[in-house]
């Protein structure tokens, strides 16, 4: 150690590793850097590592961890702060950093974007103020329109994309009903084809503010201003056939006839106030969130919930995800994210708290294959992308120059948002491994 | 070893001691000492001086006994001749020592020559003396006697074969001596040896220094034994003849002083027998003259006539001293720097110091000494004329008078901060009202539009636009009927917002129908027709005043109106199923301001400017209760969902909160607000109140009502919402229904939503 330069900078041995391919790999040797580095100073010098043996190497952000950790400060303070020693050669792991590297052309609505959906990687769906669902295949290019609402749309759920023919959605709206539309997603998009729906389901008595399929796609849920979350089934009326598709193509305003109304399969009855967001992710277990400051985890079998975690704050948004699809995340009428953890028996304190909006939480969403991230959408007009390892944003999107009402992961590396300026907006590239 | 010469006695027993070392060592080493102490007898004036000891020590050595006796007559005869020719004589005895040694006999008196120039030319020498001199003092203090025989004739232990005993009682033996021969012999050897001498005392040899040897001398000359001792020194006469104040004798004082003088007792009686035959006249003493009017003492403290004049007599208050920065020219570290004097500006105004401590260089520049004469004159006036009244002190910590209150923390939830507007007005907003589900606010703004807004996201939902600028709007109580009842100028709408399900809006579709409106009752024409409103599809009630206040029954079916007009056409009901409007059964005493339903039973505030009044709906009469708020000017109302306690507030800015089963007057008075409060609200589940103000802030407060009558309402203050721009202040505020947020709505044409 180079005693003149102590003072100013001490200099630690540290070795990059990484589980990348082979164009992002560096040699496994240690190398000497100055302890007061922050992730730029070790993301320009990994990028010069590169850079030496590969001439075309374009720059590219990292992120580094140290035993799990993301830095967020200098190193040196973070080798303090998590009590690690310097003597040793530190291996310090680096994975591409997870921010938007493109920003697709923003696709404007004729009113505030209430609702996006990129749960299929074809497509991604929106609903709108103007009670119009629309689907867009790529940026700027609606392929589809759904009619039929006559309130705003509050939130659109995919249910059955599988099927290669025809994808099955869902919206809600606040005019109390929700609508199922079927149409084909890999048809041409010269023009936006208008479809209306081939089910209505009636029940709710206040507007619908969520809704979310199950997986199979058999059924879907949704929960309203009326304290209820009901369940329906999606399948066609057996009446109505197979014909009612080719219908809706040509079909147009006239379309009463093929549309068939369906009722509440079941009601689950246990908020106080309204339930302003639900998720299915498995097949008999919804989770939902509250005005009435709780979270529930309902069994769709007996129709009771099994767990009530109680915030304190009202709820606007739940996702569930992380380690193994465990982690409930929530935000609502405050600037923080929290994420629970069911599985810890006898707390019902957050596992974690994000805090770096400034105004209520809109929307969150888990990534859908790591563990770590999941973005959240803020009234503030920002998006941030959150990885649990650190406190600190990994990334923040201040594409909207309004409230965001909603936002979510398309194909794994965008986001995808929409708001109170009327438009969706694509970050794109995010680097997830 | 030299002895400090302090006096003859001392030199004297100096000399003693020598001399009774002086015994048996050799016969010629004796003889000049004893000559010496020859001498010393007969030249030595102290009359104390004993004889005895010498005598016995030369007794001592009766060998020698012969020899000295009929030398001491030869030196005698010499010293008889010449006293100070000591030195011949020595010479004669060394002579006479060389008669048994003739050979050597003038080496040792060319020695002693040598040695006498030496000390009269060295000055070296004499500083050694005094060293010695100095030395002196310690040293003979500090040696002991070895010999603590005592003061003992030393022959008694002439056959012992010790000669005493030392310090510890042992037995000092006595040493060997050398026999005359070999004495003699270590004599011629040692050219020195003449000047050892033995101590008989301690039995030791001592020899003498050269200083001793020249001290003996000089005695023998009859000289004082040290040279620097000056006999002629002047006289000091340290007796004072100034008069002490003890007596110099310490006889006792004779009897004469104290027996009374017969002589002059005789005279005294001479003297007054003369008296009183009249002989001599004695003068009578003066009296003191009458002196003027005693000045009245002004500042005498405690005198005790003014103690009992005034019962409450009042000492005047005691002063603090001027100190040295008060002074006209105080010293430097009094003056403040610039930096100190810039600081004392920044302070509040109470908390700067009263003087700031300046120089002048005279009396004269000061800048009161022109109207030094007038003021001390005013200053003596203001003291003449001041009214002193006692004040009484106490001394309580005022933390302990402020109550205690619980914890803002601890009353969570309430509104704090706030995260949502809503945006969309052009003028100010007048009036908000939630929906019964907390989903909608509806607001109506003096740009003429009413607005229905969606809580969640701040979106505008609906706009109706009017001519006149919106008074008051009310969502109807009731969930199944969406109505809002709108208050503008004389009229009053009745909107359907659109928001109900089918049947809902089929309901009020019928309702609102324009074909079936009655005709109104006689009582009534006068004031209100109905009407149907074409633009909107509503009904319209047109008054025959403004109406300055809305306010719907809790069953969504009646609404008041009130007018400013007294007696019974203030307050006017309408019935929005039977489309029917009817006043109050009873008169109303002054211009009522605001009304209010009771939230369970068939009650009606009805607040007029100055006190609230409520009144039976179903019983005809007088008011049951008359709350009397001791208020200006009353501007809102609010009733807590419990019915027992209303909150009032006043166009002064103060508020105060009614606990009707305590009294007909405030429980709690609070004045917070500068301005004038524009309106209050209850939260309809959570304890919490608010008032908005034209200073364009919110109070929210915890306002916790007991089950238990015993206990009365807990109030605290607990948040100050701010955010509304000044101009204008907030017009209004409403709790969300079922969550712990306020709205509030500005004269800046927006709507803030404040959550917990």
């Amino acid at each position: 150690m180079d005693v003149d330069g102590e003072d100013v900078s001490r200099r630690l041995h540290v070795k990059f590793v990484t589980k990348l391919d082979s164009p992002f790999k560096v040699p496994v040797n240690s190398v000497a850097i100055p302890s007061n580095v922050t992730r730029l100073g070790l993301s320009s010098i990994v990028n010069s590592i590169i850079q030496s043996d590969n001439p075309e190497w374009k720059t590219e952000p990292f992120d580094f961890l140290i035993d799990g950790e993301l830095i967020r400060m200098s190193l040196e303070e973070f080798l303090l702060a998590k009590g690690i020693s310097a003597e040793r050669t530190l291996e310090i792991e680096y994975i591409r950093a997870v921010t938007p590297r493109k920003e697709e052309e923003p696709s404007l609505h004729d009113d505030w974007v209430s609702a996006v959906n990129g749960s299929s990687p074809r497509f991604i769906l929106t609903g709108c103020y103007d009670g119009l669902g629309r689907v867009w295949s790529s940026a700027g290019s609606c392929s589809h329109i759904l009619e039929g609402h006559s309130g705003a749309i509050s939130s659109v759920a995919v249910v059955n994309s599988k099927d290669a023919e025809t994808v099955t959605v869902a919206t809600a709206s606040k005019d109390r009903t929700l609508r199922l539309f079927k149409f084909d997603a890999d048809e041409s998009v010269d023009s936006s084809t208008r479809v209306t729906a081939y089910k209505i389901l009636r029940g709710h008595k206040a507007s619908v503010q969520s809704v979310s399929a199950q997986k199979s796609g058999d059924m879907v849920c949704s929960s309203s201003w009326d304290c209820t979350i009901n369940l329906w089934n999606t399948n066609q009326s057996t009446s109505e056939g197979e014909s009612v598709p080719l219908k809706k193509r040509k079909g147009n305003n006239q379309a009463d006839e093929s549309q068939s109304e369906g009722e509440a399969v079941t009601t689950l009855v246990g908020h106080t106030q309204c339930v302003s967001s639900v998720v299915w992710p498995e097949h008999d277990v919804i989770y939902s969130a509250s005005w009435d400051h709780s979270v529930r985890r309902w069994d769709v079998e007996t129709g009771k919930d099994s767990l009530n975690l109680f915030c304190g704050k009202a709820l606007n948004t739940i996702d569930v995800g992380g380690e193994g699809s465990a982690l409930i995340a929530a935000g609502g009428s405050d600037p923080i994210l929290r994420v629970w953890d069911p599985r810890k028996p006898g707390t019902s304190a957050p596992v974690f708290q994000f805090s770096s909006h400034s105004s209520w939480i809109s929307a969150c969403k888990w990534h859908r294959s790591s563990w770590y991230h999941l973005l959240s959408a803020s009234y503030d007009g920002k998006i941030m992308l959150w990885d649990l390892r650190t406190a600190w944003p990994l990334s923040i999107i201040e594409t909207h120059n309004d409230k965001v009402l909603s936002a979510d992961w398309w194909k794994g590396e965008n986001v995808i948002s929409g708001g109170a300026d009327s438009n969706l907006r694509i970050s794109s590239g995010i680097a997830i491994s | 070893m030299t002895k400090k010469s302090k006096g003859g006695k001392e030199d004297k027993t100096a000399i003693e001691t020598k001399s009774k070392s002086v015994s048996g060592k050799s016969q010629k080493q004796k003889k000049p000492v004893e000559k010496e102490e020859e001498l010393i007898q007969e030249s030595g004036t102290d009359s104390d001086y004993d004889g005895d000891s010498l005598s016995g020590s030369l007794n001592s050595d009766d060998f020698d006994s012969d020899i000295f006796e009929s030398e001491d007559d030869v030196t005698q005869g010499g010293t008889e001749e010449d006293g100070g020719d000591g030195e011949s004589s020595q010479d004669e005895l060394l002579d006479h020592e060389g008669s048994i040694d003739s050979e050597d006999g003038d080496d040792g008196s060319e020695q002693i020559d040598s040695d006498n120039i030496e000390e009269e030319d060295g000055s070296d020498e004499a500083s050694d003396r005094d060293e010695a001199v100095e030395e002196s003092d310690s040293s003979e203090d500090e040696v002991a006697p070895r010999n603590t025989v005592g003061d003992v004739p030393l022959n008694w232990y002439k056959d012992e074969k010790h000669i005493g005993y030392d310090i510890t009682g042992k037995k000092i033996t006595k040493k060997e001596r050398q026999d005359k021969l070999d004495s003699f012999l270590a004599s011629m050897d040692d050219s020195k040896n003449w000047r050892k001498i033995i101590d008989d005392y301690n039995d030791e040899e001592v020899e003498l220094t050269k200083e001793e040897s020249k001290m003996v001398r000089r005695l023998l000359k009859g000289q004082a034994p040290h040279a620097d001792f000056d006999p002629y020194a002047d006289y000091v006469d340290w007796f004072k003849w100034t008069d002490a104040i003890h007596p110099l004798s310490s006889a006792p004082e004779p009897k004469r002083r104290f027996i009374p003088s017969i002589w002059e007792a005789k005279k005294v009686v001479k003297l007054v027998r003369r008296i009183r035959m009249g002989l001599i006249k004695v003068k009578k003493p003066e009296e003191e003259p009458e002196e003027g009017p005693v000045p009245y003492l002004l500042w005498d403290a405690l005198t005790s006539d003014q103690k009992n004049k005034h019962l409450t007599y009042i000492p005047p208050p005691k002063l603090k001293l001027p100190g040295h920065e008060e002074s006209y020219n105080p010293s430097l570290e009094y003056i403040p720097t610039e930096e100190e004097k810039a600081s004392y500006e920044l302070m509040f105004e109470e908390d700067r110091p009263k003087l700031i401590p300046t120089r002048f260089t005279c009396l004269r520049s000061i800048p009161a000494y022109e109207n030094a004469l007038k003021e001390s004159f005013e200053r003596c006036l203001d003291l003449y004329l001041c009214p002193r009244i006692r004040k009484k002190r106490i001394n309580i910590d005022p933390e302990s008078l402020k109550p205690k209150l619980p914890s803002r923390k601890d009353l969570r939830p309430y509104p704090n901060s706030c995260y949502l507007e809503y945006k969309g007005h052009t003028g100010a907003v007048t009036s908000i009202s939630t929906d019964s589900s907390g989903q909608w606010i509806a607001s109506g703004s003096t740009d003429g539009s009413v607005r229905i807004w969606e809580v969640e996201t701040g979106r505008c939902l609906k706009v109706w636009q009017f001519d006149e600028a919106i008074k008051f709007v009310a969502w109807n109580p009731l969930s199944s009927l969406p109505v809002l009842a709108i208050a503008m100028g004389r009229d009053l709408f009745f909107l359907n917002t659109e928001l109900g399900n089918d049947e809902e809006q089929e309901v009020i579709k019928e309702m609102f129908h324009s074909g079936n409106i009655p005709e109104p009752e006689a009582s009534v024409a006068a004031i209100v027709t109905w009407l149907s409103d074409e633009l909107y599809g509503g009904i319209k009630i047109r008054h025959f005043k403004n109406i300055s206040s809305i306010d719907w029954h809790r069953k969504g079916d009646y609404l008041s109106t009130v007018m400013a007009s007294g007696e019974t056409r203030g307050v006017v009901l309408h019935q929005l199923s039977k489309k029917k409007t009817q006043r109050l059964p009873f008169k109303i005493r002054g211009l009522p301001v605001c009304t209010l339903f009771h939230p369970s039973l068939s009650y009606i505030f009805v607040a007029t400017r100055k006190d609230v009044r409520v009144y039976n709906l179903l019983k005809t009469g007088l008011a049951t209760k008359k709350l009397e708020t001791g208020m200006r000017e009353i501007s809102s109302m609010a009733i807590h969902p419990g019915g027992d306690n209303l909150i009032v507030g006043s166009k002064e800015g103060k508020m105060c909160w009614f606990d009707m089963d305590l009294s007909s007057k405030p429980y709690k008075t609070l004045k917070n607000h500068p301005k004038d409060i524009t309106n209050v609200a209850v939260h309809r589940s959570y304890p919490l109140f608010a008032s908005c103000s034209e200073d364009s802030t919110a109070y929210v407060f915890h306002g916790k009502v007991y089950n238990d009558l015993n206990q009365n309402p807990l109030i605290v203050p607990l948040e100050i919402l701010r955010g509304h721009s000044i101009k204008g202040g907030v017009l209004d505020c409403k709790f969300h229904p079922r969550q712990p947020w306020l709205f509030t709505a500005g004269a800046d044409s927006i709507i803030k939503l404040y959550c917990h």
